[in-house]
């Protein structure tokens, strides 16, 4: 496989996961913010600083309101991570691969891209922001299972669960450290439980975890849910199985190594402790080994593709 | 919207499905009954899904404009053009001829130049060709083959007869229109396959990877092939990618690729690096080996040419075939036939007028208004006069590039291209069309069965060219109606 095909499968692996969490994301926050007591604190700006874009969007607009920032996530190509960039980005890189892709991945793509920059406009409004969402999610996750059911798992199907994956680890844990601190303060109210089963369902979470775990959100439990699960697809270390799986694949064994340090890391954690305090810190650490893991990823893989250029820039972890 | 043939405008020339309204040639009955039996809301849905099923696969070309690239998508008309096979078998005949003495000539030109020692094709001719390559002089590609894929484009004057308008021979492009074109008529029309014995052209894509193959330099099942492109901004890129993924091989640009010293070329992989048997090159060949020819390319592969001539890659087609590609070679190709064949040609020229002899040029500059002058060494209908079409001003500066440069001219008389009835608003009209087979050689030899049609959508123009309001058609070789 070709240097640069492999890592353009890759992003684009990364640039689709990325729109289907944003895409996840706000119809999660839409939804829980109409069980929020009025002047509750989560707002706007929170679901900024979740995704990480509180100071791009500030640079941009001057007040985090609905629209503003519906319109910053949704549509914005001046925001690398809106949902219409990613998918513009996943179209254009489809383009250059195409022919190691089945053919009718390239079209469902491009459909998925004509459907969004017809449909961005309506994601906007809240009556038919969750109808818009849901249709992007489903149209990406036919793009999934089209490739699970007629690709052969070649390297390209590997470097595509690798971006898949490192993607969604890196989300929960952002989504998962900057919820709890939002939630903080509700610790001791009669919110705790709804805060927690929030931080589940900006994750798609709640369900399973009720199914699993059980019908109250406790925090430890929540923890180690989206943490330590292995069953759960959505838990970061099923992400990191399956980064590891896909790693089996490919050549190479410095990315096996530095993610053995990350699945200890999971695996070793207190949850209870965690809980109470430390866990943006250990959210912090886990991120930067993931960081550390995309750029380990880039040296052993792509480097031929282009010299001098280590990681792709346009689109680096924030 | 609705498709008669009883209410069809004939132009006077030569129409391909039709002798007079309402009386098909042979082998054009069923379809006309066919569509005559589809009621106009029918029709308008399948045109629709036409559309779609091309927005959808993402079946465009880039348009080349001062206000930027635009990605258009593919125009495409739903009548189909049918050949009958007695007549096509012909044809083929005449184009692998065609092919088979151009490979002839392009090999003698590199080496002892028999053709002009003999007196059959003047050495001034070559003297002025942009398209000789003196690094190719003396390389011995397999078979003795440097043009290993071909598009020759075909028209039908009004009284039937086919001629060949010109060889390309560079990097002749829209044979994944061709494919497209079939898959999208068997999607919206699978009754009147039910009617028909069409010849299939899905083979194309396996017979050009049989061919490739055969270049390889090492023995092996499956060699490593590879699909150079100029990149995603290319016009073509589509039809790059396209090629790429039916045969199974790698779409490399020119920096995924790098010639070591023990001169075998490499693909840059996650493993390290992969080489690389044959290539299927994309990128005309000025612009291959910064080493060798453009020295600011950055399409290419420095010291790709050393590799080739060394026998190390196969590359199709081989650098230096363009020097064929030429309009004033073009006419000499009958004596080409006749010097290395020692056959008739099959398939005539179209009678042409070069420049460079002094009568011709008088006789062109005399009748300017009646011809159509081209340059030697454009492609895609660029730099062309139609001269029935044109301004006085316009022949005035013709008139002018010719003398100036009269090797680089040649002029052909206006030909009344043949038409096929062609949707246009809610009935069908009249519309030009040329056809381009493709045409394949190394070990053996191959011929689309058909290729690609083109039509002239614009009422009454004789450009065919996609980047100049050209469309195509499904092409039909009929074997017989069931």
């Amino acid at each position: 496989m070709l240097a640069r095909v492999g890592e353009n499968l890759y992003w684009m692996a990364r640039y689709l996961e990325r729109a289907e969490d944003t895409a996840r994301l706000i119809n999660a926050t839409t939804m829980m913010l109409m069980d929020m007591p009025r002047g509750a604190s989560f707002g706007w700006e929170d679901l900024l600083k979740v995704v990480g874009l509180d100071e791009a969007f500030h640079t941009l607009y001057d007040e985090a309101g609905e629209m503003a920032v519906m319109s910053f996530l949704i549509q914005d190509e001046r925001n690398p991570s809106s949902i219409f960039t990613c998918i513009r980005h996943a179209r254009e890189n489809t383009r250059t691969f195409r022919e190691v892709l089945p053919r009718e991945s390239w079209e469902w793509v491009n459909e998925l891209y004509l459907y969004t920059s017809t449909h961005l406009g309506h994601a906007l409004d809240r009556r038919t922001r969750f109808e818009v969402l849901t249709e992007i999610i489903r149209r990406r996750q036919a793009v999934v299972g089209l490739l699970a059911g007629t690709m052969s798992r070649d390297e390209g199907f590997q470097f595509m669960r690798l971006g898949r994956n490192m993607e969604r680890a890196d989300m929960t844990t952002r989504v998962l450290d900057v919820s709890y601190a939002i939630n903080l303060p509700y610790q001791n109210s009669q919110y705790y439980d709804l805060v927690w089963m929030s931080v589940l369902h900006a994750l798609s979470a709640h369900q399973m975890y009720r199914r699993y775990v059980g019908v109250h959100a406790r925090g430890h439990k929540v923890l180690a849910f989206l943490l330590n699960d292995l069953k759960f697809p959505r838990s970061v270390r099923h992400c990191l199985h399956e980064i590891q799986f896909a790693l089996d694949e490919l050549p190479g064994v410095e990315p096996m190594r530095r993610l053995q340090g990350m699945l200890n890391l999971v695996d070793q954690a207190d949850y209870r402790a965690l809980a109470a305090n430390g866990l943006h810190g250990f959210c912090d650490d886990i991120q930067a080994r993931l960081a550390d893991l995309n750029t380990v990823i880039s040296q052993t893989y792509f480097r031929a593709a282009h010299p001098q250029k280590m990681a792709q820039s346009l689109f680096s972890l924030v | 919207m609705k498709i008669d043939c009883g209410h069809y405008p004939l132009m006077g020339g030569f129409d391909e499905l039709l002798e007079a309204p309402g009386k098909p040639r042979s082998g054009a009955g069923e379809l006309c009954d066919f569509f005559a039996g589809l009621a106009p809301e029918e029709l308008e849905a399948r045109h629709r899904a036409v559309d779609a099923a091309i927005m959808a696969a993402g079946i465009t070309f880039t348009v080349y404009s001062e206000a930027g690239n635009i990605d258009r998508t593919w125009p495409f008309d739903v009548v189909p053009r049918i050949i009958e096979k007695a007549e096509w078998d012909r044809i083929e005949a005449g184009l692998k001829q065609r092919l088979a003495a151009l490979n002839r000539f392009i090999d003698d030109i590199y080496h002892d130049r028999n053709i002009i020692r003999d007196g059959v094709f003047p050495a001034e001719v070559l003297a002025d060709s942009k398209n000789f390559r003196a690094a190719c002089v003396g390389a011995n590609p397999p078979f003795g083959v440097w043009a290993h894929i071909c598009g020759t484009d075909l028209v039908r004057d009004g009284d039937g007869t086919v001629y060949v308008l010109e060889d390309n021979l560079r990097v002749p492009s829209g044979v994944s229109y061709m494919l497209e074109n079939r898959q999208l008529m068997k999607r919206l029309f699978p009754e009147l396959f039910a009617r028909y014995d069409v010849l299939p052209v899905d083979d194309y894509t396996a017979q050009l990877y049989d061919m490739l193959a055969a270049l390889s330099p090492r023995e092996g099942e499956r060699p490593e092939i590879a699909v150079l492109t100029p990149g995603i901004y290319n016009s073509a890129y589509f039809e790059h990618s396209y090629l790429a993924q039916q045969m199974g091989a790698h779409l490399v640009e020119g920096p995924d690729l790098v010639v070591l010293d023990d001169d075998c070329v490499y693909m840059k992989t996650i493993e390290g690096l992969t080489r690389l048997d044959v290539i299927y090159r994309r990128v005309d060949d000025e612009f291959i080996d910064p080493e060798a020819f453009r020295a600011d390319s950055v399409l290419g592969v420095p010291g790709l040419m050393r590799a080739w001539k060394q026998g190390k890659v196969g590359i199709a087609n081989a650098p230096g075939s363009g020097v064929a590609d030429d309009k004033v070679v073009y006419a000499y190709v009958p004596q080409m036939i006749r010097y290395y064949l020692d056959e008739a040609p099959i398939l005539p020229n179209v009678p042409s007028y070069l420049c460079m002899h002094e009568a011709d040029c008088e006789y062109v500059l005399a009748n300017l208004d009646k011809l159509v002058v081209k340059p030697a060494n454009e492609s895609g209908g660029y730099g062309m006069l139609v001269g029935p079409k044109s301004t006085p001003d316009e022949r005035a500066r013709f008139a002018e590039l010719i003398r100036a440069n009269p090797r680089n001219y040649m002029a052909q008389p206006t030909l009344s291209l043949s038409t096929v009835p062609t949707l246009c608003e809610d009935a069908i009209e009249p519309r030009h069309v040329d056809l381009r087979p493709f045409i394949l050689q190394s070990k053996d030899f191959y011929v689309t069965h058909g290729g690609l049609t083109r039509v002239a959508l614009r009422r009454g123009s004789l450009v065919v060219n996609s980047s100049q309001g050209g469309g195509s058609k499904d092409t039909w070789i009929v074997q017989g109606v069931c």
